[in-house]
């Protein structure tokens, strides 16, 4: 019933820098219900403790884990052992900055995103600490709910063809972010105004809709709907002009 | 800030290229999927096809069409090809990511472009073939293809096909709210039908009695 599991792991180390990049093996047997995030942490234990990678919740909700699992952007924390063959490769995410092995910071990257999309919200309205919460009706809750769910986790970015060839493409997490706050009524940010940083090709109309991040995002965010929905406002902006 | 990108910076442009892009494919869309049904009369007989030719010849729907179908296929190649990975970079790294994804709808990408550049060839020399014979005419076009054309047109409608419909799933995933799984099952059934069509037209042609028909 127990299997052995052929790990192929990505090897660099920047600190090391007369150490060339290498695909390392690792021989390991498994375990049931076994998750990547348990084989790489017996892995640095009982075999090599200079393994590096990222995990901070092992429960899909803070996004460091994330990496190409036989080439595909994922959760390690959310992937069981069971559901891959024997074979296992893993690779860090490409567009983000390698940090070591499989570990990459994807939180410059998506702090430079949000700084970029003013990703908060721009009100003329002064704050009343004491006052309550504007009412909002349940339908538009949801949807910005559907868009806050993101985890920054990068896998729509690693898994964008676009992203990988051009480095200021904002990719599915950022226009998704923007979807977030276009939908939001206590944004007073018109159409127009956004239009300036995401109505080109760095923005919605760099994306060719390719759609690996709709069928990658661990989230399971409907990306397609929310990059359309983005699009089609952005176009309409263009149009309208001011 | 840089100088030189704040002065050139115009995303306005940005997004009519990409409406062009848009706007282009559909006309030419919905040109060759009329073109298919028109060269299709030939299954109901040369005198209908003759007839629809001659329709189209006397209203002036040729005169009008043909150059603004060339002009779309220029301007629609020249926009769509913008974001093709033309730097070896760019290249290596397109085809070393789909490889690694694994992911049909990016190598879709890639069908896409081949395939249009081939159009733009075939079509090239379908057009020249058809307007050097001017007018249309069943029994020239039975001519035609019975004597070395057919793989060629069978050649030209199996990767146009392909590309515009494609190029239709991709306008509908960039730009409308209906999920990807709900449409693409009847694109696949709209371009097979489409295919088979014209590949019975072809062969209807292949055996049409010319000698007859002068
Ligand atoms: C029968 C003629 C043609 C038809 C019906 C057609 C149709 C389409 C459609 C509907 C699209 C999708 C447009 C969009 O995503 O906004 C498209 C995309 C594309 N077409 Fe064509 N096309 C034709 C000829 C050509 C030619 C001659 C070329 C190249 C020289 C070409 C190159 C492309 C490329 C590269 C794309 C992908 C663009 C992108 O995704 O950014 N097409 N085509
Ligand atoms: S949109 Fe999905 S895939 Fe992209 S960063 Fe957010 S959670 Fe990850
Ligand atoms: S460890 Fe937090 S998402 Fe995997």
């Amino acid at each position: 019933m127990s299997r052995f599991l052929n790990f192929s792991i990505f090897r660099y180390n920047p600190a090391t820098p007369e150490i060339p990049p290498r695909m390392q093996d690792f021989q390991l047997d498994e375990t049931p219900n076994m998750s990547l995030f348990i084989a790489l942490n017996r892995l640095r234990e009982e075999q090599d403790p200079s393994l590096m990678f990222d995990f901070v919740c092992r429960a899909a909700v803070c996004g460091s884990c994330a990496m190409l699992i036989n080439g595909r952007p994922g959760l390690a924390c959310k992937t069981l052992t069971q559901d891959l063959p024997d074979k296992i490769t893993l690779m860090p995410l490409p567009v983000f900055k390698l940090v070591g092995d499989l570990s990459v910071d994807t939180g410059v990257w998506f702090r430079g995103l949000n700084e970029n999309l003013e990703a908060w919200i721009h009100t003329d309205k002064p704050f009343d600490p004491q006052g309550l919460e504007d009412r909002m009706d349940n339908p538009t809750a949801h949807a910005i709910y559907d868009a806050e769910r993101c985890i920054e986790c990068g896998s729509c970015i690693a898994a964008c063809a676009t992203a990988n060839m051009r480095a200021d493409f904002i990719g599915a997490a950022g226009l998704n972010r923007v979807a977030r706050f276009l939908i939001d009524p206590r944004d007073e940010r018109q159409p127009y105004q956004v239009f300036e940083v995401v109505g080109t090709d760095e923005g919605v109309f760099g994306c060719i809709g390719l759609m690996a991040c709709d069928d990658i995002c661990p989230m399971e965010i409907p990306l397609q709907q929310q990059l359309a929905l983005v699009r089609r406002k952005m176009a309409l902006a263009s149009l309208k002009g001011k | 800030m840089y100088l030189q990108e704040t002065l050139a910076k115009s995303p306005r442009w940005e997004a009519w290229m990409e409406l062009i892009e848009l706007f282009t494919g559909l006309f030419l869309l919905v040109f060759l999927q009329f073109h298919m049904l028109a060269v299709a009369t030939i299954i109901l007989g040369p005198a209908a096809f003759n007839r629809d030719a001659l329709m189209l010849d006397e209203y002036y729907l040729s005169y009008i069409g043909i150059p603004l179908v060339i002009l779309a296929i220029i301007v629609h190649g020249l926009v769509a090809l913008r974001k093709a990975p033309w730097r070896y970079k760019e290249m290596a790294i397109f085809i070393q990511h789909s490889r690694r994804l694994a992911h049909l709808d990016t190598w879709a990408w890639f069908v896409q472009i081949i395939t249009g550049m081939a159009v733009l060839i075939l079509a090239a020399i379908h057009i020249w073939n058809t307007l050097s014979t001017w007018p249309i005419e069943a029994a020239k076009s039975a001519f035609r293809i019975q004597s070395g054309s057919f793989s060629n047109l069978f050649l030209l409608l199996l990767i146009a096909e392909i590309h515009a419909m494609v190029g239709l799933y991709r306008i509908l995933v960039k730009w409308s709210w209906i999920h990807r799984q709900k449409f693409t099952k009847w694109l696949v059934y709209a371009t097979i039908g489409f295919v088979a069509l014209g590949f019975i037209a072809l062969v209807v042609f292949y055996f049409l009695d010319v000698k007859g028909l002068t």
